[in-house]
């Protein structure tokens, strides 16, 4: 008993990646091979891994449509918890070919995949189908050493949120279309008042860190890779000074307990809140539910000095080819699909935000039920800075970065500190 | 002639066929603890001298991961970590359990509903375990420190929001999940010591702490003996209530062996670093559990 609990506490863990490896087997597109000899041309299954399907519908809905023009491809969703999804993905790309389509939840690990050889270059059948690459927000940014790793599909970047209501009650005037943060600071403290559990918050910061660092690398000019972090300390310097006039919540109050930004929005107690746009559609959603009364509505993110109104922080999710398909050309028809004109218009009517957008898609994004009025005006960008880079550090950079937030955050740290801290360490990370 | 006739056509000895059926018995163990157990570990201790991606051809680093873990500051801090985090779990979680037995040996009403009360944890999910503790540990409205503001503490600890107090509070969880088993073992012990030996000191005039020391205390030490290397093996490589209640943080302040592996393993997907992190913790247990082993030789009376 002894000997077995040492050896196992060493060794649990890759035990547990072996076994996954050899386990994972099992999802396998076994019936590709299949044939339909009926109909005369022959019948491909393609491997789809996604993540959390049942909050995803617009998934399924892309796939049926796909199979109804295609129906001698069958598409073979595998469902999988979001937060286990992208070890699963990983394991089944080490694999080799487990799966044929690539939907790349953390779209910095594309980086990685291809660095691996795992992910086919997209470049010939974009040129051979004259894919509009135009269209695509941030199509460029998933072109790593001239080979297109990947096809984005779904865009979300951060709007600024806010409480009608409260406003009314403060007769304070709207946020606008075109705010710098200076602003933002100001409004939040004339928005704030009460005390206790009644005490309504002008503004409020998530404990990501990316809640505080986009701000900074929204004019494009850093990124989250530094090395050199000083450019960030205005916005530590913000959240701390709201921090300190209590203006938004505590950072360690939110981590402690454990508290999450659509919920403090939905109980009416925050006025406004810097968030990525997936929160656009759980607003809808919990609203035509009845769980929510709040009177909301979203304008543009504050920008800062000197920056143009209408550049944001986002994010974009991406879809890819395993390099190690047996059916490619299959996979390439998939990805074209979802990531193209009818895909974004499934994506659009469940409230999503695809990547491919012309003139029209705001317009129709805004058309949703329970869009609150002047959103379209809002949703307008400039431009879109990815939060992370796709490059093959980003995550570990990211961990990084997390672990000296929290630190400035509940002020174990100086801002000076804790940035030169994230420079080290950024160094450290780039040479290993 | 005698021999001769022990063997079967086949040449196999008598004894091999008797110790076949044995090793056939224990078989659907042995299978399980091959594949789960014995060549994963082999297998980490190759990765440990490699550089792997997870895909591509391993290639050989002989000992840059040891060597680069070894520069690496949270490493050599979750080093010190763990062992700050098991030496006061060890000897708190042992003054605990005995205590507890001990109280809990004496006839005293409801004894069982108290043994059953004081061993719920134990089986309690972690996950509520830690749930629980977060909001109890709550800096600025958790109870803990609402009730130290009640005693007169103006200034109590932040507990899991801050980088001095995070170890201690999770060294506090963790005692108090571990006293109730460890409670029960001690109770075993108590109850395996012959009372005429009380009786007999105590017609001596034995007391007390006398009694305590010269005779419960040293009959009790194969129990202590396995309570303390139980904990060390257990606080080592503790992971779970780690991750549940602040995944390392803040910061880095309660990362700690298990997590930085978990972390190396399955954030920067470094299998070579993570695998060399895993055998330095394995030598570390495994040098401690053989030193416990001599102790026990010395220290042990019985």
């Amino acid at each position: 008993m002894r000997k077995k609990t040492v050896k196992s506490i060493a060794l649990g863990l890759t035990a547990v990646t072996l076994a996954a490896t050899v386990l994972s087997g099992c999802g396998s597109s076994k019936d590709s091979a299949e044939s339909g000899k009926n109909g005369g041309e022959e019948e491909v299954t393609l491997t789809f891994p996604v993540w959390d399907l049942a909050t995803n519908g617009y998934l399924k809905n892309i796939v049926d449509g796909f199979q109804k023009e295609h129906p001698n491809i069958k598409i073979n969703m595998v469902d999988t918890a979001g937060s286990e999804y992208m070890n699963k993905l990983t394991i089944m790309l080490n694999g080799g070919t487990d799966c044929d389509i690539v939907y790349v939840k953390d779209p910095d690990t594309t980086a990685s995949y291809m660095k691996k050889g795992q992910l086919e270059d997209l470049t010939s059948y974009i040129e051979k189908d004259g894919i509009d690459t135009s269209k695509y927000i941030s199509y460029d940014s998933f072109n790593l050493e001239g080979k297109q790793a990947a096809l984005p599909f779904k865009t979300d970047y951060y709007v600024l949120f806010y409480n009608k209501d409260i406003f009314d009650d403060a007769g304070v005037q709207y946020p606008s279309n075109d705010m710098t943060w200076t602003e933002w600071e100001e409004m939040c403290s004339k928005l704030t008042s009460g005390e206790g559990a009644n005490k309504i918050y002008g503004g409020f910061l998530h404990t990501w860190q990316a809640c505080v660092q986009n701000w900074a690398i929204q004019d494009g000019k850093n990124t989250i890779l530094g090395p050199d972090y000083t450019f960030m300390k205005p916005y530590y310097e913000m959240a701390l000074r709201m921090q300190d006039a209590g203006t938004i919540m505590d950072y360690s109050t939110l981590k402690t307990g454990n508290i999450a930004y659509a919920s403090v929005f939905q109980q009416g107690t925050v006025a406004t809140v810097p968030m990525g746009t997936w929160l656009v559609q759980q607003m809808i959603a919990k609203k035509a539910a009845g769980e929510t009364d709040v009177n909301w509505g979203i304008a543009t993110i504050p920008h800062p000095d000197g920056v143009e109104a209408g550049s944001t922080v986002g994010s974009t999710t991406p879809m890819a080819i395993n390099a190690n398909s047996k059916y490619k050309e299959e996979a390439w028809e998939f990805i074209k699909y979802a990531c193209g004109e009818k895909g974004s218009s499934y994506l659009i009517s469940a409230g999503g935000f695809p990547s491919y957008q012309d003139d029209t898609t705001i317009g129709e994004i805004c058309k949703a039920d329970g869009m609150p009025e002047g959103a379209a005006e809002a949703l307008q960008t400039t431009s879109i800075v990815l939060d992370r880079p796709i490059n093959i550090n980003s995550a570990e950079v990211n961990q990084m970065l997390g672990e000296e937030h929290s630190l400035i955050m509940i002020k174990e740290k100086s801002i000076d500190d804790g940035l030169k801290e994230m420079g080290e360490r950024a160094k450290e990370i780039e040479n290993s | 002639m005698k021999r001769k006739s022990n063997k079967t056509s086949r040449g196999m000895t008598l004894t091999f066929r008797q110790n076949l059926i044995g090793y056939s018995f224990i078989l659907p163990n042995l299978i399980g603890f091959l594949i789960f157990i014995f060549i994963p570990v082999i297998f980490s201790l190759i990765l440990s001298f490699s550089r792997w991606d997870g895909f591509n051809p391993m290639e050989f680093a002989g000992l840059q991961n040891f060597i680069d873990i070894f520069h690496d500051e949270v490493f050599v801090g979750a080093i010190w970590k763990t062992a700050y985090f098991s030496f006061f779990t060890v000897i708190l979680s042992m003054a605990a359990s005995l205590g507890l037995a001990l109280l809990l040996n004496q006839k005293i009403k409801a004894r069982g509903f108290f043994r059953c009360a004081l061993f719920f944890p134990y089986v309690a999910s972690i996950v509520a375990v830690s749930v629980v503790f977060n909001a109890m540990l709550q800096p600025d409205y958790g109870p803990v420190n609402e009730f130290l503001k009640f005693i007169g503490v103006s200034n109590p600890p932040g507990w899991l929001a801050s980088t001095t107090w995070v170890i201690p509070g999770l060294i506090i969880v963790n005692v108090w999940r571990n006293m109730g088993y460890f409670m029960i073992i001690y109770l075993a012990g108590l109850q395996n010591i012959d009372q005429s030996l009380y009786e007999a000191a105590e017609i001596d005039g034995a007391k007390g702490w006398a009694l305590f020391s010269r005779i419960t205390w040293p009959l009790l030490s194969p129990s202590t003996f396995f309570v303390v290397m139980m904990l060390v093996i257990n606080s080592f490589k503790v992971f779970d209530l780690v991750y549940l209640m602040t995944q390392g943080g803040p910061g880095n302040a309660s990362t700690m062996l298990s997590q930085y592996i978990y972390n190396k393993a399955f954030i920067s997907w470094d299998y070579g670093k993570a695998s060399a992190a895993a055998m330095i913790l394995f030598i570390i247990v495994g040098l401690l559990t053989a030193f416990q082993f001599q102790a026990e030789k010395k220290l042990v009376n019985y």
